[in-house]
């Protein structure tokens, strides 16, 4: 035994050595952690028992691909500044890319120095949401000053990138583009609504909730990785005059009432603000440099593989994708760029497609109005009293609606102002739709947890934008036969005889505006299987590795069935009200 | 319910990360009961340093894609199937038909023109589909709500793109009664 502590102390003393030596100084920035307070509205059984376990699970997993970030920005080559418009030769997108990822591990962002913007987007997840035991129940993320959580699912990074900005197509009659769930990241300034939306959680009271975008501008002057900043964006990025209770200030959640309701409590000269600005834009094209690297959109998929034509879609991959495309008409909105198809009546019938498009991302980059039930077990209803900072994060307990698209762009409730009155006129035939994800990871899963199905062993996701639906079966399901089984009754109050999910589909939470292109398929069983099977071909990784794909340290889940994955944590909206958030 | 099951380490490929996770998990036997939680930190940050891999630095070549602009109308749009009643309630019906695609946007309307009075059809129900380029076919489904119970309503059916300019359908006049 004192052989090998011996061994380790040398151990210890090469690594502080190696700390020492090292050129480009990783020292910790000034994390000077602040025990934060703890915010419990909820009724007991509506927070997962193991939640404090997995958030420090996976700030573990963070730190570690922090870690790796910065050994990989050590091991670029010397940079060259060359040219005009100078340009990095060699280094330049490899450095900004990088710069990307350690931004996006780099817990230290956050007001008490325990969230990361990974922290609700790892890799393993496809980048969308880490902790099962958050994807079976509250399905928001808790933010910084815990137990805050916002009112939606973590959207996948995945191809996130390829939205354009935000625009009304008036032959079309609908909105394209933007990023969020209710397209809130325009991407009217930088042009760029992947950047754009990274601009959003640092500062969202439920998530990181810095008080002022200022204090990433601050806390990133600070990090071990603001010589790559600097490298990329110019030497005089942090050239600041910060006030002396900057820390104090950034180190106390956002809707604080001691801030008034000032989104810029840090006082800067307006000059000094506009280089605050500036920087917080870098942030943000960085973010979307690696979210559009081949490190998070890499088209590696099964998929890619067979339309390269170096892989044979197995019998049930190809029926899978015949029906996806055909009697599913899932590629109505989940384009597959095929330009041509066997017609949807003869399935049977030698695929002639030819790829219009040999790297289709999945969506039509449009909304649509799905008709998913409110989802009782959504944190946010819960939120209704104010934390010890004085904040409330959700009045209007369980009576809040989620408008989605519509909301926005009336400049609502929970949202984001609308930067283009012309759009405001589209509000009310824009309610209740939410951005048309890409299908591409939507079953990316941890190697070790190889599915999102029960019985497993299986990873918990969580699927739209309430996570109302938990595996892909029901996804399918939902899409088959929410008119064939529809009740007029909320989640957790099915007729007895039916089981939620399967056999009854409780009301949309917003019925105008509903797609009609589904919720009556026609599909069987088995059909559904089959699209089920196909979707996991849109899976990366099959061709090239899938980058830190294997950070995931957690369990998973066994036992039960893809069709009620999840029932057992259902919530009757009747206990919601009488419990919290009546008005 | 779901059962959560233990820890399974049998992964097929291995990155930095996951070495130094499987490396630490390998002398947790040996030492974390004696030193516990600093030893595994500093060689989980030594180990990561040492497996740490170059950065790929390899932009995605491809580029964002916008929509593609509207197809070509078809010259003549008709129906092939119904239109007839999907569902039925007191207050509400679903009212589904098949066409040939009708082209133009992809965002589509199905509409239904109904009222008590066949001679005076006054209420006109709309329901969003998008339209899949590649089908030789499009099924319209419209939603129709507020209805009044136990009534008799007569209906046409016709299809409109997402800027309202009309298909053109020519449709029978059906009837529903409502329970």
């Amino acid at each position: 035994m004192r052989r090998t502590t011996i061994i380790l102390l040398c151990v210890l003393c090469l690594v502080a050595l190696g700390a020492l030596m090292s050129t480009r100084g990783v020292s910790a920035q000034n994390a000077t952690a602040v025990p934060a307070p703890i915010y419990n509205p909820y009724p007991p059984g509506i927070l997962p028992t193991d939640l404090n376990s997995e958030l420090a699970r996976v700030l573990r997993e963070v730190n570690l691909i922090e870690t790796e970030a910065i050994g990989q920005w050590h091991a670029l080559p010397k940079p060259t500044l060359t040219g005009n418009p100078p340009i990095l030769q060699n280094t330049g997108v490899a450095s900004v890319e990088v710069l990307g990822k350690l931004m996006n591990f780099d817990k230290n962002i956050s007001p008490f120095n325990n969230t990361a913007c990974a922290s609700c987007h790892m890799p393993y997840a496809g980048f969308s949401g880490p902790i099962p035991s958050v994807n079976l129940t509250m399905i928001a993320y808790p933010g910084s000053e815990h137990f805050r959580a916002g009112k939606r699912t973590a959207q996948r990074y995945t191809y996130s990138s390829y939205f354009h900005p935000l625009q009304y197509n008036a032959t079309q009659g609908a909105f394209f583009g933007g990023n969020f769930w209710d397209s809130r990241a325009t991407g009217y300034l930088l042009r760029d609504p992947a950047g754009e939306q990274s601009q959003f959680p640092p500062v969202d009271p439920l998530e990181m909730g810095n008080p002022d975008t200022a204090c990433i501008t601050y806390k990133l002057s600070l990090a071990a990785y603001r010589p790559l900043f600097e490298e990329v964006w110019g030497k005089g990025s942090f050239a600041i005059s910060f006030p002396p209770n900057t820390a104090s200030i950034c180190a106390t959640p956002n809707g604080a009432a001691v801030f008034g309701g000032s989104a810029t409590p840090v006082m800067l000269s307006a000059a000094d603000r506009t280089k605050s600005n500036n920087v917080y834009d870098h942030w943000a094209q960085s973010l979307s440099a690696y979210e559009h690297s081949l490190s998070i959109s890499p088209f590696t998929s099964k998929f890619d593989a067979f339309l390269a034509g170096k892989y044979t879609l197995t019998a049930a991959e190809s029926a899978g994708y015949n029906l996806f495309r055909g009697k599913g008409n899932c590629n109505s909105c989940h384009l597959d760029g095929r330009s041509t198809a066997p017609a949807p009546t003869n399935l049977g019938a030698v695929d002639t497609g030819v790829a219009a498009d040999t790297t289709p991302v999945f969506t039509c980059f449009g909304s649509a109005n799905l008709g998913l039930p409110k989802n009782p077990r959504d944190s946010f209803y819960y939120e209704t009293t104010p934390d010890s900072f004085g904040f409330t994060p959700n009045p209007a307990g369980f009576t809040y609606t989620d408008f989605g698209l519509g909301e926005f762009l009336r400049s609502g409730y929970a949202t984001a102002p609308n930067p283009n009155s012309s759009w405001v006129q589209f509000a009310a035939t824009s309610d209740g739709k939410m951005q048309t994800s890409t299908a591409r990871d939507v079953a990316l899963v941890p190697p070790q947890c190889p599915t999102t199905e029960a019985p497993g062993p299986y990873f918990q996701k969580e699927f739209f934008h309430n996570g109302y639906i938990k595996s892909l079966k029901q996804l399918v399901h939902f899409y088959n036969t929410r008119d064939v089984y529809p009740f007029p009754v909320e989640s957790g109050q099915c007729p007895a005889g039916t089981v939620e999910k399967v056999n009854c589909w409780p009301s949309p939470e917003v019925p105008q505006n509903l797609d009609m292109t589904v919720g009556k398929l026609g599909l069987t069983d088995h059909e559904e299987n089959l699209i089920v099977t196909f979707l996991k071909t849109l899976t990366d990784g099959f061709t090239t590795p899938y980058p830190d794909i294997n950070t995931y340290t957690g369990t998973c889940m066994t036992g039960g069935n893809a069709s009620t994955q999840g029932n057992g944590t259902l919530l009757s909206a009747e206990e919601l009200r009488a419990g919290a958030g009546a008005r | 319910m779901t059962q959560r099951e233990g820890y399974e380490g049998a992964w097929s490929t291995l990155h930095a990360p996951s070495i130094v996770i499987l490396f630490t998990r390998q002398i947790d036997s040996e030492v974390l009961h004696m030193n516990g939680f600093l030893v595994r930190v500093v060689v989980v940050t030594l180990a990561t340093m040492l497996c740490s891999t170059p950065f790929a630095g390899q932009t995605n070549p491809y580029t964002a894609t916008a929509e593609p602009p509207p197809m070509s109308k078809a010259a003549h749009v008709h129906i092939t199937q119904g239109p007839s009643l999907e569902l039925a309630n007191s207050t509400a019906v679903i009212v589904r038909w098949t066409s040939n695609n009708p082209g133009g946007t992809d965002e589509h309307f199905g509409v239904v023109i109904y009222g008590p009075d066949p001679k005076n059809l006054n209420e006109v129900a709309k329901s969003h589909v998008r339209l899949n380029r590649n089908h030789p076919y499009t099924v319209f489904r419209v939603r129709v709500d507020g209805l009044q119970p136990r009534t008799t309503y007569y209906y046409t059916v016709d299809s409109m793109e997402g800027n309202g300019t009309r298909d053109g359908l020519k449709s029978p006049l059906r009837h529903f009664t409502t329970p």
